[in-house]
């Protein structure tokens, strides 16, 4: 379970394990071919979203390291032809609920590494068109999030950015010790949205970084505490957004302790026991968010390395 | 003595004594007695070593309003600073809260006859100010403990050390422990945050305390709604309770 590892080299290992994890299991990232009819058809869309917003980031931050992005890349090539069809899929989802905006926020980061599917981007232009589009109601954050996805997309947001923080949880700053789980999970969605999930630290307003240089340390040592590893690995990504990184030694070593040997990281506490699609689904975040947080904190730390010493 | 809540004897004589520090000073009596009110006097061993832990803060009323103490307190207080002489090897939180007891008897001492300054006797009024440990004159007072050890702990150790020593958290009494307070205010407003997520109701309640007295916690710690929170949350311990009036007390001072 430990790794011998400090520091640097711990963190990178983090992401080179779990990045090896996800690409082994990549057939656990599946569309249902009957799904239940209560469930939303484009709910199971949701994990090859956030594979697809990770891996880019992951495939471009290239100091992973040449395998890593290579790998990175394979597994985007494999979600986009093997399990969307091509965006085929994206574009029976979108014809099944036309109004939805998941086929929206699965297809961008695709689109920005050159996978194309122009009848989904028809669909997706009459429906930025509709009022109804831009008055859905969706949490504040997920608003930020379709405003950034609309941005990255080539349209005009239906909300402002500006305005759709504004109603964030993050952006009132409040009492940091009222912090809960589901809070934790709205603050790092929040900056996962400002800062187009890591590639732009500099999105992050002055303000925001500030109150999160205050109080993030709180949270890490809590959720270290906790064990909660998903939340904390998020947590982590949110201190490589910061202007100035920690890289939180205590939190990255606990982090590291909890993936297991074969680079699978838990949920919260010990890894889930079932069988292997069952337990694919419950820990296929928590290892996507470390491999997440390992390129992100490698980056900054590696890009501080040019001007100067690297955090202890 | 109320020991519904208590678990030992000691603890419901705590218990009291706390709850008697809140009620005095929710009144700001000058005329309010606290061991009095809970039944101690100098001759109960229970009541003297609650009078240990609760430390300086017997006399807390005295000191947040600036009148003098009533005798008794005075008596108990210097009692317990005898019959509890930290060890050699105590831990530095317990030689601090001995330091602090001892300086806050001096404050309260009127020079006696023939003395030429200041703070050189302990307990008068009472028979047992002649004690050998403390109180005659510079030379017998206790030396201020060593305070290096705070400068580099982590900041979650450094609060919870900071809260056990909140006694020393009060207007004009400088000390080593309050420079590095005041020096790690930041550290201490984390701890603050982590200790009320950690529901550990009295180091929160310490720590806002410090907050409150030496100020420069950040603006969105929401220190004055996070007392208010603690106290209802944890307001049912008196040890909590007092930690917070002695904030919004000091905070109120200094405000104005």
């Amino acid at each position: 379970m430990t790794s011998g590892n400090t520091g640097i080299q711990q963190i990178h290992d983090v992401g080179a394990k779990a990045l090896g994890w996800l690409y082994e299991h990549r057939e656990g990232f599946r569309l249902e071919a009957d799904p239940a009819p209560e469930a939303g058809m484009l709910d199971r869309f949701k994990p090859l979203g956030e594979l697809a917003l990770i891996g880019k980031v992951i495939f471009r931050e290239g100091v992973a390291g040449s395998q890593q992005s290579a790998l990175a890349h394979k597994l985007l090539d494999h979600a986009w032809h093997e399990l969307l069809g091509s965006g085929a899929r994206l574009l029976e989802g979108q014809r099944r609920e036309p109004l939805s905006p998941v086929p929206l926020e699965v297809y961008v980061p695709f689109r920005e590494l050159g996978y194309r599917q122009p009848d989904l981007e028809s669909a997706i232009r009459l429906n930025h068109r509709l009022a109804s589009w831009a008055a859905l109601e969706v949490l504040p954050v997920r608003r930020l999030g379709l405003s950034a996805i609309e941005r990255r997309f080539g349209v005009e947001p239906s909300v402002p950015e500006t305005a759709a923080l504004a109603h964030t949880w993050l952006a009132r700053r409040p009492e940091p010790w009222t912090v809960e789980g589901h809070i934790g999970y709205d603050i790092t969605h929040t900056v996962f949205h400002l800062t187009d999930w890591g590639e732009k630290p500099a999105g992050l307003p002055a303000d925001i970084a500030e109150y999160l240089e205050l109080w993030l340390p709180t949270w890490l040592d809590d959720w270290l505490d906790l064990k909660r590893w998903d939340l904390l690995g998020e947590l982590l990504v949110v201190d490589a957004c910061l202007p100035e990184p920690t890289l939180d030694a205590a939190a990255w070593q606990g982090f590291a302790q909890a993936q297991q040997p074969d680079g699978a990281m838990p949920v919260v506490g010990d890894m889930p026991e079932g069988d292997e699609e069952s337990v694919f689904d419950l820990v296929y975040h928590p290892t996507l968010v470390a491999a997440f947080a390992s390129a992100l904190a490698m980056s900054r730390a590696l890009s501080d390395l040019s001007s100067e010493p690297a955090p202890a | 003595m109320d020991q519904t809540h208590a678990s030992s004897p000691l603890a419901g004589a705590v218990h009291d004594l706390a709850t008697e520090v809140v009620l005095a000073l929710r009144s700001g009596d000058h005329l309010a007695t606290v061991c009095g009110a809970a039944g101690i006097d100098e001759e109960n061993r229970t009541g003297i070593a609650a009078a240990r832990v609760i430390g300086a803060d017997l006399l807390l009323p005295s000191v947040l309003y600036g009148r003098h103490p009533h005798p008794g307190d005075v008596a108990v207080l210097d009692r317990a600073v005898r019959e509890f002489p930290p060890k050699p090897d105590a831990p530095a939180a317990t030689a601090w809260s001995h330091w602090h007891m001892i300086s806050t008897l001096q404050r309260f001492a009127p020079p006696p006859q023939g003395a030429t300054g200041p703070g050189t006797a302990v307990g008068t009024g009472t028979t047992v100010g002649t004690g050998t440990t403390v109180g005659t004159g510079t030379t017998g007072t206790y030396a201020e403990p060593d305070a290096a050890w705070l400068e580099n702990a982590p900041w979650q150790s450094f609060t919870h050390q900071l809260s056990v020593l909140a006694p020393l958290a009060v207007p004009a009494a400088p000390s080593a422990v309050q420079r590095a307070a005041a020096d790690r205010a930041v550290d201490l407003a984390r701890g603050f945050v982590r200790a009320v997520r950690r529901r550990d109701w009295l180091q929160a309640a310490g720590a806002g305390r410090w907050l409150a007295a030496i100020g420069g916690e950040p603006a969105t710690l929401g220190l004055e709604r996070g007392l208010d929170f603690v106290e209802l949350m944890g307001g049912h311990d008196p040890r909590v309770t007092l930690h917070v009036r002695a904030a919004r007390l000091m905070a109120e001072a200094r405000a104005r």
